[in-house]
This record gives C-alpha cells, sequence and structure tokens, in this order.
C-alpha cells in the first residue's frame, strides 16, 4: 500500500474536535440562537393547492394585526431566485404557484407567535390548474404543463435532458452476453430532516445587507444573493459559525434567506425567519425519487458484458440539482448506456441530499446484480468482486483505488462466506440473512483559499471560509495547518465562515471541504513558514533553506538540537500573514473515486415483517484519513441515514389534495437509537498521491451503499426481492405470505 | 400596520436588563433575584390585553427568574428567548426531536411541549447548568472523547436524556442506556458515539 512520504505529529490520529467544548456546553451560537437589536420574526406562508393561478392576495387584516411590521408575496417583492431552479425562471414567491407547499406571503412580527396569527389572516384566492404527481404520468402528452418547456425537465449546460452518458458498444456487449436480465427498481422522495430548521436572519446597514444564514456554504450563499439582490459581492455579508446539519439541502442561498432579506429592507429592521418543521419538510427539497429500469449482459461466470439504464427522475415542480442516478459508478462495465429523464411534477422539489445520485442508484443496480448472481447460481461476493470498478467508465486509471481490499477486509470481518447461505434458507419465522453492495463517491481537487497569520507569540489564527456541517471540516482544517505549519493544535485559533472575514471556500457539500480548502491550507502555511525561516536565519546563523519548523520550535534539519522557540523568532514582527488561493487538478487522464464495500447481517420476524440489523460492517477507501475519530463518525452516520431510507422514509403524498400527509419526524420515521446497530468502521487507509496528506473523501460516500447492502441481506433472509423504496414491514409480510 | 403603543421595540436583550415593557411581547422583570419555592403550583396571575400573559417565576439551573410570558409560550422559546440560555435546541417544536430536552424536577422532558406557565415552581435543569464552573460534568467529557456531537444540534438534548438516565440508574447497560437516549433523535446518525458516551461517563463515575 503506498505510504506517507513521512510522519506526522497530528494527521491520522483519533482528535476531538477543536469545537467540541462550545458544542457540549451549549455555548455554540448557531444562527438561530443570534438576537439582534429590534430583532423582528417572520413565518411564510404556503399553499395549499398543488397548481394554481393566485388570482388575489389580500393582506390587509394581517397588517392590522398589532405588532406586525411587514408583509410580503409575489405582488410586492418579485425577487428571482436563480439557484432554486435551473428550467425556468424561480421567484421568491411564484405566481402560478406549482405545488403545495409553494410559498405565497411572508410576514414578520414582533413576536413569531404574532406572525404566526398574521399568516391565518392573509386570503389568497386561487384559480386551480390541473396538477400531476406521478413523473410517467407527467411525461404523457396530454399531462398538465409545469414548466414552460414542458415536463421533461431541459435547462441548460448541466441541467439539460434527458441525460445521457455511454461507452464501448452497447448493442455489442449485449450480443457478448450468455444471459441477459432486465428488471425495474423503484425509490421514493425522502428529506434530508437535518435537526436544525432553517432560519435566516438578514439586516440592512446603508445599502449593505448582512445575512446570518444556516448555510453550507458562505461563499456561494453570497454570490448567490449578489446576483439576485442586484448587489456587489462587497454590499453582501453571509455569515454562518455554527450550523446544525444539511447534507444537501442547505448549500448556496435559498428562498428564505432572500424572504428575510426582502422583509428587513421593508420593515427596515432585522429579520429572523424561521421555518416550522413542516416547513422544512415541504418547503426546501429531499432526494429526487426514482424508476430505474436496467437491462444487464453476463456471462455465466457473472462478468458484466454490458448495462443500460433508463430511468425518471421526479424532480418535484422546480429544478435545483440534477437528477442523475450514478449506482454503476462503482462497476467495471465494458460497454454502458444510460438515459435519464428528469421531470417536472406538482410535488415537494428534490434536489441534493448526501451523496445525491448515489444511494437511490446503488440501491437499485446493486440489488439487481445481487439478482442476477442469484439466477447464474453465482454467489454474491463472487459477483461483487468480479464486477468491482478497475477503471473509470471502463477507461480512466484512479488516483487510487483500494476496492478490492474494502471487499478482501469487510467480507473477513462479517465473516460473509461462512455465514452466507441459500436465499430464506433458515428454519423458523425468524431468518437470518447476510448482504452486501458497494458504494463511494467521486474526488477531486478544486479552488480554494485560505490565510494563516502568526501571532508575535508564535500562535496561529487561521482563516478559512469553510462551515462545518457536523463532519468537523473546522477540525479538519485546523489539524491541516497544524501539520502543515509545526505549530501544535492547542496554539492554533481557527475563524471560519464569515465572508468579511474569510476567503473563500467551495461550500461544505459534495465532500470537497478537505480536497479543495486542504491544499490552500497547506499552500499559505509554506507562504508563511518561508516568512518564518528568513526571520530567523540570522539568529541561527543558518540559511532559510537549512530549517524546519516543529511542535513550535525552529530548528536546523541537520541538528535538531539547536532550536529556538517560534515564538522568539516572531516576536517583534508583527504580524506574520500567509495566504494562498489553489487550484490543483488531476492529470488529464485520470480520475478520482473513493469506495467502500458495505456488509450486513439482519433477522426478519416474517410474523411482523420486521427487520433488525444483527451486524454491519463498513469497509472504506477514503484513501489516508486525517481525523480517526471524527471521519469515524461520518461512516457511522451515513449508515444510520441508508438504514431509515431502506426501511421506513418516505414523504407521502395524499393523491387527491397533492397535500403530503407526513412531514414530520414522526411519521416520515427517521431512523432512532433503537434501531441502530454498532457500525463497524474499518478504514483501507494508503496514501493517495493527489489527496491532502493522502485524503481523499469521507463525508459523501457511507450512505451510498447502506441501502442495497441491507436491501440484499433481506433478499438472503427471505429469498424475496424487494424492488421498491422503502422496504417496509407491510411489504415484507405480504412478500412472504405468498 | 399599526403602531405599537410605546414605540419602537427594544431588543429582547434590552428586556432582560429591565428596560422596557412593550405592548407586544414578554418581558423579563428582573432576573436572579426572586423567591424560589418550589411549593407554589401553576397559580399566575394574568396581565396583558386580553389576559393572555402571566408572571410566573423559573427555577432554572439553581437561579430564580421572574418572568412575564404569554400563555402559550413554551418552556423552550422562553429559555431561549427570554433567558439567552440557547444551549436549548428546537428542532421539531412538536414533541418529536428531543433537541429540546431539559430536565425538569428529575424527568428529561421536552421544553417545546411544557408552556412555560406550568412551570411554576419546579426545577429545571438546562445544559448551561451541568457544569460546575469551568469542571465540565463527566458525561460532557465523555461527549467530548467520543465525538458525540456531530452538527451539534442535537447534542444538549442528548446530553440532558443521558444525564437523567445516570441520575436515576448509575450504571446503565448498554440497552438501558439505548432506551434512555431513544426520545432523542440524531440525523447525522451519531448514535452509536452517543450511547458510548453515556456508558463511557458512567464507568469513569464509578
Amino acid at each position: 500500500m503506498a505510504q506517507a512520504p513521512k510522519e506526522y505529529s497530528i494527521v491520522g490520529k483519533q482528535t476531538p474536535r477543536i469545537d467540541a467544548y462550545e458544542r457540549v456546553t451549549g455555548q455554540a451560537q448557531y444562527t438561530g440562537d443570534l438576537q439582534l437589536p429590534g430583532m423582528l420574526y417572520a413565518r411564510v406562508l404556503r399553499s395549499n393547492v398543488p397548481h394554481a393561478k393566485i388570482i388575489s392576495i389580500d393582506t390587509s387584516k394581517a397588517e392590522k394585526l398589532p405588532g406586525v411590521k411587514a408583509v410580503i408575496h409575489h405582488e410586492n417583492a418579485k425577487v428571482p431566485w436563480s439557484s432554486g431552479g435551473h428550467t425556468h425562471r424561480r421567484y421568491i414567491f411564484n405566481n402560478p404557484v406549482r405545488y403545495v407547499g409553494d410559498p405565497v406571503a411572508a410576514v414578520a412580527a414582533t413576536d413569531r407567535h404574532i406572525a404566526e396569527d398574521a399568516l391565518k389572516l392573509i386570503d389568497v384566492k386561487y384559480e386551480k390548474i390541473p396538477h400531476v404527481l406521478d413523473a410517467n404520468e407527467a411525461l404523457k402528452p396530454d399531462a398538465p404543463k409545469i414548466a414552460p418547456n414542458g415536463n421533461l425537465s431541459v435547462g441548460k449546460g448541466a441541467f439539460s435532458a434527458p441525460i445521457e452518458e455511454s461507452w464501448g458498444d452497447i448493442e455489442q456487449g449485449f450480443k457478448d452476453a450468455d444471459r441477459v436480465f432486465e428488471d425495474t427498481y423503484i425509490t421514493k422522495h425522502v428529506n434530508n430532516a437535518q435537526l436544525e430548521r432553517r432560519v435566516s436572519i438578514a439586516k440592512w446597514d446603508a445599502g449593505k445587507l448582512t445575512v446570518y444564514a444556516s448555510t453550507q456554504g458562505v461563499s456561494n450563499a453570497r454570490t448567490d444573493i449578489a446576483k439576485d439582490f442586484a448587489l456587489p459581492l462587497s454590499k453582501v455579508r453571509v455569515v454562518c459559525k455554527y450550523m446544525g446539519g444539511g447534507f444537501g439541502n442547505k448549500n448556496q442561498a435559498q428562498d428564505y434567506d432572500y424572504m428575510a432579506a426582502m422583509l428587513a429592507k421593508v420593515a427596515a429592521q432585522p429579520v429572523k425567519l424561521e421555518f416550522t418543521r413542516e416547513d422544512d419538510y415541504i418547503g426546501m427539497h429531499g432526494r429526487w425519487a426514482s424508476e430505474q429500469h436496467y437491462k444487464v449482459g453476463v456471462k455465466n461466470d457473472g462478468t458484466i458484458t454490458a448495462v443500460s439504464l433508463d430511468a425518471v427522475t421526479n424532480m418535484g415542480a422546480y429544478r435545483k440539482q440534477s437528477g442523475n442516478l450514478s449506482g454503476t459508478d462503482f462497476y467495471n462495465i465494458p460497454n454502458f448506456k444510460k438515459v435519464i429523464k428528469p421531470v417536472h411534477t406538482n410535488t415537494v422539489v428534490a434536489a441534493n441530499y448526501r451523496a445525491p445520485a448515489y444511494p437511490q442508484s446503488v440501491f437499485g443496480f446493486a440489488s439487481f446484480l445481487d439478482q442476477v448472481a442469484f439466477e447464474l447460481g453465482v454467489n454474491p461476493l463472487d459477483m461483487f468482486m468480479r464486477n468491482r470498478a478497475q477503471k473509470s467508465k471502463g477507461k480512466l486509471p484512479f488516483t487510487s483505488n483500494y476496492l478490492e481490499q474494502c471487499i478482501l477486509e469487510g467480507s473477513k470481518r462479517i465473516g460473509f462466506s461462512e455465514k452466507w447461505h441459500k436465499p430464506g434458507a433458515t428454519a423458523g419465522p425468524v431468518k437470518h440473512g447476510i448482504g452486501m453492495a458497494l458504494g463511494g463517491y467521486p474526488f477531486r481537487p478544486g479552488l480554494g483559499a485560505a490565510t494563516i497569520r502568526v501571532n508575535p507569540d508564535g500562535t496561529a489564527h487561521v482563516l478559512v471560509g469553510v462551515t462545518d456541517i457536523g463532519t468537523g471540516a473546522k477540525s479538519t482544517m485546523a489539524i491541516i495547518a497544524s501539520e502543515a505549519l509545526g505549530i501544535p493544535l492547542n496554539q492554533i485559533q481557527l475563524t471560519n465562515g464569515d465572508t468579511d472575514v474569510t476567503p473563500y471556500s467551495v461550500g461544505e457539500s459534495g465532500s470537497r471541504t478537505t480536497a479543495f480548502t486542504g491544499p490552500a491550507v497547506v499552500a499559505a502555511a509554506e507562504d508563511v513558514r518561508k516568512q518564518i525561516f528568513a526571520l530567523a536565519s540570522a539568529p541561527m546563523k543558518s540559511k532559510p533553506e537549512e530549517l524546519d519548523l516543529r511542535d513550535g520550535q525552529v530548528f536546523r534539519k541537520a541538528d535538531s538540537a539547536q532550536r529556538i522557540a517560534l515564538g522568539q523568532i516572531v516576536k517583534d514582527s508583527g504580524d506574520l500573514i500567509g495566504r494562498a488561493t489553489t487550484n490543483p487538478n488531476f492529470p488529464k487522464e485520470m480520475d478520482g473515486k473513493c469506495f467502500s464495500a458495505h456488509f450486513a447481517e439482519v433477522e426478519v420476524d416474517t410474523w411482523t415483517g420486521h427487520v433488525r440489523i444483527t451486524r454491519y460492517v463498513a469497509a472504506h477507501d477514503s484513501g489516508a484519513i486525517l481525523n480517526r475519530l471524527t471521519a469515524e463518525s461520518q461512516i457511522k452516520g451515513g449508515v444510520v441515514q441508508g438504514i431509515g431510507m431502506a426501511f421506513s422514509e418516505e414523504l407521502l403524498i395524499d393523491k387527491v389534495t397533492a397535500i403530503p400527509i407526513n412531514p414530520n419526524y414522526r411519521d416520515a420515521k427517521v431512523p432512532t437509537h433503537l434501531e441502530t446497530p454498532e457500525v463497524e468502521v474499518i478504514f483501507v487507509e494508503h496514501y493517495d498521491p493527489y489527496g491532502v496528506f493522502g485524503g481523499k473523501v469521507v463525508g459523501e460516500p457511507p450512505i451510498t451503499a447502506a441501502v442495497a447492502t441491507i436491501a440484499n441481506a433481506i433478499f438472503n433472509a427471505t429469498g424475496k426481492r424487494f424492488k421498491e423504496l422503502p422496504i417496509t414491514p407491510d411489504k415484507i409480510v405480504r412478500a412472504v405470505q405468498v | 400596520m399599526e403602531d405599537e403603543k410605546k414605540g419602537t421595540r427594544l431588543s429582547r436583550r434590552s428586556f432582560l436588563k429591565g428596560i422596557g415593557g412593550g405592548a407586544i411581547g414578554t418581558a423579563v422583570i428582573s432576573t436572579g433575584l426572586v423567591k424560589s419555592d418550589s411549593a407554589e403550583g401553576y397559580s399566575p396571575e394574568t396581565s396583558g390585553a386580553g389576559g393572555n400573559r402571566a408572571t410566573i417565576t423559573l427555577k432554572v439551573n439553581g437561579k430564580a427568574y421572574r418572568v412575564e410570558v404569554e400563555h402559550r409560550s413554551t418552556l423552550a422559546e422562553v429559555l431561549r428567548d427570554e433567558l439567552g440560555l440557547t444551549g436549548t435546541k428546537i428542532g421539531c417544536d412538536r414533541g418529536e426531536c428531543g433537541a429540546c430536552t431539559v430536565i425538569i424536577n428529575g424527568h428529561n422532558m421536552y421544553a417545546c411541549s411544557q408552556l412555560a406557565v406550568w412551570m411554576q415552581g419546579k426545577d429545571i435543569l438546562t445544559v448551561e447548568g451541568l457544569a460546575k464552573g469551568d469542571k465540565l460534568d463527566p458525561l460532557q467529557e465523555a461527549f467530548i472523547e467520543h465525538d458525540g456531537p456531530q452538527c451539534g444540534f442535537c447534542t444538549s438534548g442528548q446530553i440532558m436524556s443521558g444525564k437523567a438516565l445516570l441520575m436515576k440508574n448509575p450504571k446503565p447497560d448498554e440497552a438501558q442506556a439505548r432506551r434512555g437516549l431513544s426520545g432523542n433523535l440524531c440525523r447525522c446518525g451519531n448514535y452509536n458515539r452517543e450511547v458510548a458516551a453515556v456508558l463511557a461517563a458512567a464507568a469513569k463515575s464509578s
């Protein structure tokens, strides 16, 4: 395995978060915890019809309610929301409304209860338009048209449709096959359901807009706001210090940030706009539902010769994100073709949720491969091992690839070969099963920036634009800085998430923070180290290049006993500033990916349909691990989200009224302590030459394989294939009783 | 929009300092100096337009606060907005997620599901009341060591449920720890860590 070029001081250890103290004492100030002088509270009124023209909106009664300071709606606040939709112009309030939950008005009042009261006093008259909820129905020629171009969601560039990709010769691939199988898998809309409800605080000072946001990306939020409010970037400040989760649905600026800004402008007072939990479930977005039709050609030994995927993805009323399905990424497919149609319906918007295009399609494809293995009489472990990805898109080499070791180590840990049995073979009503699947996520570097200030006492201040949505990104940045500087972690202060203070960051999404901002932190550290060695040159009677810095001590490389404390060197130098903007890339003919192989054992009670996960092993190739403590937590958490998606989560929409009927934790059934098994984490560690200190990607991957792993274990237990999520007890009972 | 009777409202923080009393909203009349007799029960004086407000005494983390609240204000709202104790989070505001968990008379309860006016005379412990000066509660230390918080938004609630469990059962086994925390959702899915932290704290305080 590739080794790191040197021993690290702190990289690779188990390091508690640098802000853990604040998080366990209640001192961490999340956006909703902030109170500004004269601040008003705001609430949003949403459409209760799925598709309608607003004929009139009467806010006079609401405005007369004592305490109400501002009421905005589509007539008096026509603000575009560019990142909210990429196929047709979306505003913060739209007319017509296109789904139950589309914002209609917002109210700011001196108290949140008054704002809630005021919503009930707004009289909206709708003229209903026929609506469509099902993605396949929406593609029919006579379906109600949701976007001007029709319901196939055609936008520009990355948002074109259908999404098509192919390589090799698909027809030849099927001809080369001994057997060809076809089947369809279905996944549902599930909400990110982060604990922190959406909140935004906006205030205006002499034409400058400050937004205290709950965002995954202060920089991209600033860019969005500046664009849509036609302000220069210098007149927009976005701040997010602590962030209560997002998993992809708090990236960039969102309509509630804009509503808070507009209300603050009208009221000439700061405004805190809070979503209710129901707002959060229907007013933002969840993971896109999909219907995936696969055709797979295989040799009798299981070797894949060709795969085609035809799919529709339900994007809801607006196209915020791609709608792609990428679960085939982890396999060696010589001939491939996919056609995916992102479709508009009059339902809640679907967009990014942790590893956006993956868990739903990994469920589909890895379930199907498991089924094909069964039909061929091939053991699933052999099937997955045989077809594991060795090149990207059939041709490009990966920067590093330890998927084989993930499969070997994970299967050994759980004892897959010994425990696997003929599907449904256990005697009695409680049936044992074991299953596996492959997952991962793209890894690529990109644009980042960092500033490091070395103070006259030898401590350091690191400034990065990153937010920390729970991954431990702040800690990771501080660890990278500590290692690259040679200054102990406890002497490093990190300031993050404030566009007036901290430099650009890509935003904490797509598992990019370490790969994008990490190299900038390293480069900024090198910049300031040069300045330190130049200063130390005279007192140490050495050339700068003969010096090194470690543990806060400057020393001669040739003789480490000759050393001076950093604080001595810089004490009269004011602040030394290191800075860097970096934009690394891979060589042209190369691709990056991290990989995982997951394994689960289950007990299925065929009388009640209840499934208990008795063991779970997640083996990951994430390159080198910078902080084992937080990295392991990420893996464990991603698996738990996969458990929810596998067993219970689905946003249900009433077919007659189009109203979502379970937009809350209890009815959406997110996993609790009680369903959660111990998740055993294996990191197949190695040094990726293109990662910061050899690290690749951690946060997005763990959810990708989890759903399919559980589904395949249930198949092994019951001998029944579940092709539609979620796999609820009623479905299991019905299937086993046939 | 009608102007308020007493002009523009000041910030809630300035209310905390006892500066103003607007026609709308709640006001802290004084902090930390009122009797803390816990035998009073629910007998609030009503005030405000339409008699929808009451002045109550809240005993939080050993301090007594005299607060004027709306009848419909929840304990979670009053802790956060009036007393500035924002460690108690509101995740769902409907008794499902547990982010607002505090300990009331020794029991972990959802502060979003308790009206503030019901709290007269009750002993309320929030996450801010756990540490003794600079000395963290062993459970807080265990949450740091075992990476209990990911995003951290549920953490206060997890800790308060864990604390309530340990107060009743200082040596829970793993199943009991899970059961004790089961009313607290963690969407980061960090359940393994939170249970491990509770068990570690129990082991430490032997």
